[in-house]
């Protein structure tokens, strides 16, 4: 039972948490676009395809471009647009949600690699300079605090931007008459409508920042953990985005939960060299352990009450 | 109005014909856009969609491929698409988002192979009934787990089917890259499965018979296709001739009233789920046995679990719709390749169609180009709305609390 | 209405159909043009590995030969059977699989099609059991990946023992993308050689369990690193392009594999080759000369198939000699590197 005496080491060690944090940041992200759109009544399922767009835009601007930040930005743009597909799909046309989120989803791996043939070809898609990713910066001071300096303070600044928006979100959602009016159009749209909030208006938003979010992840994943794009480079994290939102009951902080309960099985996996045990069973971690949290202490998750329900009012 | 047979039986054609119009229109607006993208990045639409209609029906070839190869190439891809899309639709009916069909396909692969390499030497009239069984188990009980902490504790299913879903991927590469069923000569996949266990071609694998201009042996197509076709048929009688399908079709409705017309919401749960893996895990077992013998690393980027998803969508939920979604995805797999191979076009522009046609499905774009639609008011919302079923009725509590 | 409807789509199919058939003339020419098909594996063309690679090679025989050359990628292991049989079955002149993933795909394919011929990479055409078929009209291509893994890791074993490299405290790593043959080739000439040349040396290995995926191999890296490796060794095709990021990002070397990979970060000193370029030319060469035979052809630092590259670095002349030494003996077979990793 050596490895267990191997992932204790590992544990011990402040690089894995900090490895730990950043997937869960990486996580986070789509997974708080997820809370607002549902919260506010779209079932969002896409966030896998709006991070695949926000990947591959960002990598094809910073290789044009030479700026992490405008490369970034197009990133955001892009998943936003991907996000307002699915927005007037299911909102205008009052299209079945989840049909809608699936086809985005395969509408942009599909897109992504179409473009990267039809734009590259035979080349590499090119891998992007070091100067020219987003950086990791190390807070001053701070940093130097032992464990948790390294932690929590020697991350990349998309990590920050995540942890500040987890608290942003949070709060907003349910301490501000904003989140409030969110939260209503996604329980009650008929009595928010009656009340005089624009329930079309708070959808159309609530997934376009989704897509926003979502987008910044891909570019985050692209051009600040990685430097170039590789066709389906998401690889399935946009679902676990989606698991993380229902286990955390729609929650901004349950979902950081969730993300950090699978970054630090992603953290645990990837010390594999040192790690003797079968790495097969060693990926499986995170995802038995989740189960496990579920049954035991999770439980029941409930959305809001007219999640995936369009909105068709009997006067219009 | 006149009442005779012959204006009754137009108005059924109509009915028949206009429950084909939306779907097929949203495939000839998909393709439109698909053309367009093509031509805008400078490729040959018209080349494109010759290579797509060539290697998945076998029409248009021009450049020497079989018709015959093609047709059977597509079917062999939309055989277990068959059973997936039920495991996917079912559960929809009950207001359960299976999206772990993959998972519990990967079970049955597992079980099946397992069986058809411990007990090899057995003839085929015990073995072969013995894998498809146990891939069959093995299925169910991948979604039962779900099924079961859906009813007790109201785990959402989501959740719970995507563990499962990387818990198989990642027992199957356990299992043959220096695992257990490894094969001795360490090549990542499980040694073949006994002879027993394999489903027999329609079309016997005999070198000196030619078929249609080719060897007889390259027509893969198997009796797992029958196989198929049946479960789709049970499907069909189980949702709408037995009283559990009444009672799952009322689960899926609202559970509270159900509840109140005496159903048991948790054990219906729990039954649909079972099922639905059960149908999953046979096409797991078919795919071992009718087409690669032995569990190989391919499965462990298998994709026929959702894309079966998209097949239950597009196929609105209904056996016929199974069958034709289906029979389209294949088709389409089939013909990407074809497609680049005489186009250059990536097969990449397959997930752009198949992205497209459930879009224009879903928004049924028709009615915003004025196309009369049959029999729906323009601004009723969508019928099968399983969006609206999943996350609000059916994640409710099965023991009757509300939100 | 509805029958006009679809009387429209009828013809427009058939128009569409028509116009596509005309489109696509065959033109006639005296000397034949020699039909190739290419199928590779899933990983697609821009694996940056030896999909890759194997278009390149595809692509050089184009301008060199008077040849059609036709690519399908396969989306997954479903897909190997009826891509190679499309080809089969329209007679190309040769029909050329990647990657050993497909050995029993391409023994089932040839034996149905006796009079045209396969090539395959990185394997033969085998049962499944996987047994050599040994079928007369396929040519397997094989790579002793370990002959190129040896020259690295000696290279990075003489850097730690010299204490050239950056951080030299005896520790390398390596980085595999799958714990499939050629990818543990490579690793075991790897660990070999840099156990030959620096006898105190510590080599981790790690796997990424993808191929694709440049971030999930920079963890792994970035956790080698952790350990105090500063020599990274990434045998995971696109994947693996994150371990040369993550020792790049870290100030230590890296080393490529497949291709020449110098430009993919500063930090590669040097790439293990294998030349799946040259293996794929090599195949089609032969059949447009006539001279395609059957059987086994291995492609190793002796008849310079697998070999290595040196990339942004200056390698000590004394540490050169002693490459070129070892160099000599894997030809001349007084050294052989092990195919399995040792403990």
């Amino acid at each position: 039972m050596s490895f267990l005496a191997d992932i204790g080491h590992v544990l011990l060690t402040a690089d894995l948490w900090r490895a730990a944090l950043e997937a869960a940041a990486l996580l986070v992200l789509p997974a708080l676009g997820g809370v607002i759109s549902e919260r506010s009544g779209v079932v969002n399922i896409a966030m896998e395809g709006m991070m695949l767009t926000g990947a591959f835009f960002a990598v094809v601007a910073d290789l044009a471009l030479h700026n992490p930040w405008l490369a970034a930005l197009v990133g955001i743009v892009a998943g936003g647009l991907m996000a307002l597909i699915h927005a007037v799909v299911s909102i205008r046309f009052r299209a079945d949600q989840i049909v809608s989120g699936i086809a985005i989803n395969i509408f942009a791996a599909g897109l992504t690699l179409f473009l990267v043939q039809r734009i590259y070809g035979l080349q590499d898609v090119g891998h992007v300079g070091q100067s020219e990713l987003l950086p990791y910066i190390n807070i001053p001071l701070l940093d130097q605090i032992p464990f948790l300096g390294r932690v929590l303070f020697q991350q990349n600044v998309v990590v920050y931007a995540a942890l500040v928006l987890l608290v942003l979100v949070q709060l907003t959602l349910f301490r501000t008459r904003l989140g409030l009016r969110i939260r209503s159009v996604g329980e009650h749209p008929q009595a928010a409508d009656t009340a005089g909030i624009n329930v079309y208006a708070i959808r159309y938003w609530a997934v376009i920042t989704s897509g926003l979010l979502s987008g910044l992840a891909g570019a985050f994943l692209a051009i600040g953990i990685s430097n170039t794009f590789v066709p389906n480079m998401t690889d399935g994290r946009g679902y676990i985005a989606l698991a993380a939102v229902i286990f955390g009951k729609w929650t901004p902080t349950g979902a950081f939960i969730a993300c950090l309960i699978f970054g630090l099985g992603q953290a645990i996996y990837d010390a594999n060299s040192i790690i003797h045990v079968s790495q097969y069973l060693l990926s499986m971690l995170p995802y038995i352990l989740t189960l496990i949290v579920l049954a035991g202490v999770v439980g029941r998750s409930i959305p809001p009450a007219a999640d995936g329900l369009p909105y068709a009012p009997e006067n219009e | 109005m006149a009442t005779g047979p012959g204006p009754r039986l137009a108005s059924a054609f109509r009915r028949v014909a206009g429950g084909f119009a939306v779907p097929l229109g949203s495939v000839v607006f998909a393709f439109a856009v698909g053309g367009l993208i093509v031509a805008i990045t400078g490729g040959n639409p018209f080349a494109a969609y010759q290579g797509l209609m060539c290697g998945g029906l076998g029409i248009g070839c021009a450049n020497g491929e079989n018709s015959a190869l093609q047709i059977s190439t597509t079917i062999v891809f939309f055989t277990p698409l068959l059973m997936t899309g039920v495991a996917v639709a079912l559960p929809f009916r009950a207001g359960l988002f299976n999206i772990g069909a993959e998972g519990q396909l990967l079970a049955g692969s597992v079980a099946c192979t397992v069986i058809g390499i411990k007990f090899s030497g057995l003839p085929a009239p015990i073995l072969l009934p013995m894998v498809l069984l146990g891939g069959t188990l093995a299925g169910a009980i991948w979604a039962g787990v779900p099924g079961v902490l859906k009813a007790t504790i109201g785990a959402h299913e989501v959740v719970t089917t995507i563990m499962l879903n990387y818990v198989a991927q990642w027992l199957v590469r356990y299992l043959i890259v220096g695992g257990p069923l490894q094969a001795s000569n360490g090549f990542s996949a499980s040694s073949p499965i006994g002879a027993g266990a394999r489903l027999p071609l329609f079309l016997p694998n005999d070198p000196g018979l030619i078929i249609f201009g080719l060897p007889a042996g390259v027509y893969r197509v198997h009796t797992g296709l029958l196989i198929g076709l049946a479960a789709l048929v049970i499907f069909a009688i189980l949702l709408w001739r037995t009283s559990l399908g009444y009672e799952i079709r009322a689960v899926g409705q609202s559970q509270r009233a159900a509840r109140y017309g005496g159903i048991n919401v948790a054990r219906t749960i729990i039954v649909t789920m079972l099922i639905a893996g059960a149908f999953s895990g046979l096409a797991g077992a078919i795919q071992i046995a009718g087409v690669d013998h032995n569990l190989t690393d391919k499965y462990f980027n298998d994709t026929t679990g959702f894309d079966a998803i998209a097949v239950a969508l597009l196929g609105l939920g209904s056996a016929v719709g199974i069958l034709f979604a289906s029979i389209l995805f294949g088709a389409l797999h089939a013909g990407g390749s074809v497609m680049q191979a005489d186009a250059g076009i990536s097969s990449s522009l397959v997930q752009i169609l198949q992205a497209l046609i459930l879009f224009s499905i879903a928004a049924n774009f028709l009615r915003v180009l004025r196309l009369p639609a049959f029999g729906r008011r323009p601004s009723a919302p969508a019928p099968t709305a399983p969006a609206a079923a999943l996350m609000t009725e059916a994640a409710k509590a099965p023991t009757g609390e509300t939100t | 209405m509805g029958h006009s409807r679809l009387k429209f789509l009828g013809v427009a199919g058939v128009a569409l159909m028509l116009l596509a058939a005309c489109g696509s003339s065959s033109g006639g020419g005296t000397t034949k043009t020699f039909k190739i098909g290419l199928v590779t594996d899933i990983g697609g063309l821009n694996d940056k590995s030896f999909n890759h690679l194997a278009d390149v090679g595809l692509e050089k025989a184009k301008t060199d030969f008077k040849i059609q050359g036709d690519v399908v990628e396969s989306k997954s292991g479903d897909d190997y059977v009826p891509n190679l049989t499309n080809f089969a079955s329209k007679n190309y002149d040769l029909v050329i699989g990647v990657g050993f993933l497909m050995q029993t795909a391409v023994g089932t394919v040839s034996g149905q099609f006796p009079n045209v011929h396969f090539a395959i990479i990185d394997g033969a055409g085998t049962d499944a059991n996987f047994n050599d078929l040994k079928h007369t009209n396929v040519q397997s291509l094989f790579f002793k990946e370990q002959d190129a893994g040896a020259m690295v890791g000696a290279l990075a074993g003489l850097l730690e023992k010299q204490g050239k490299s950056k951080k030299p405290a005896h520790v390398i790593s390596a980085v595999g993308g799958i714990s499939i043959p050629p990818v543990n080739h490579y690793i075991a000439g790897y660990k070999w050689a840099a156990q030959m040349e620096d006898p105190g040396i510590k080599v981790l290995v790690g796997y990424s369990n993808n191929f694709t995926d440049p971030a999930k191999c920079k963890n792994v890296a970035v956790n080698q690193i952790s350990s105090k490796s500063d020599i990274l060794f990434q045998v995971a095709g696109g994947c693996g392009i994150g371990v040369l990021q993550a020792a790049g990002q870290a100030g230590v070397y890296s080393i490529g594999v497949d291709a020449d990979q110098k430009d993919s970060d500063s930090s590669v000193i040097a790439s293990a080759l294998k030349k799946v370029d040259v293996a794929t030319y090599t195949a089609i060469k032969n059949v447009v000369n006539g001279q395609f035979q059957g059987g086994a052809l291995t492609f190793s630092i002796a008849n310079d198939g697998a070999g290595y590259a040196i990339d942004n670095f200056s390698v000590p002349a004394d540490i050169q000699t002693t490459l070129d030494d070892l160099k000599a003996k894997i030809k001349a077979g007084t050294l052989t590197p092990p195919a399995d990793i040792p403990a």
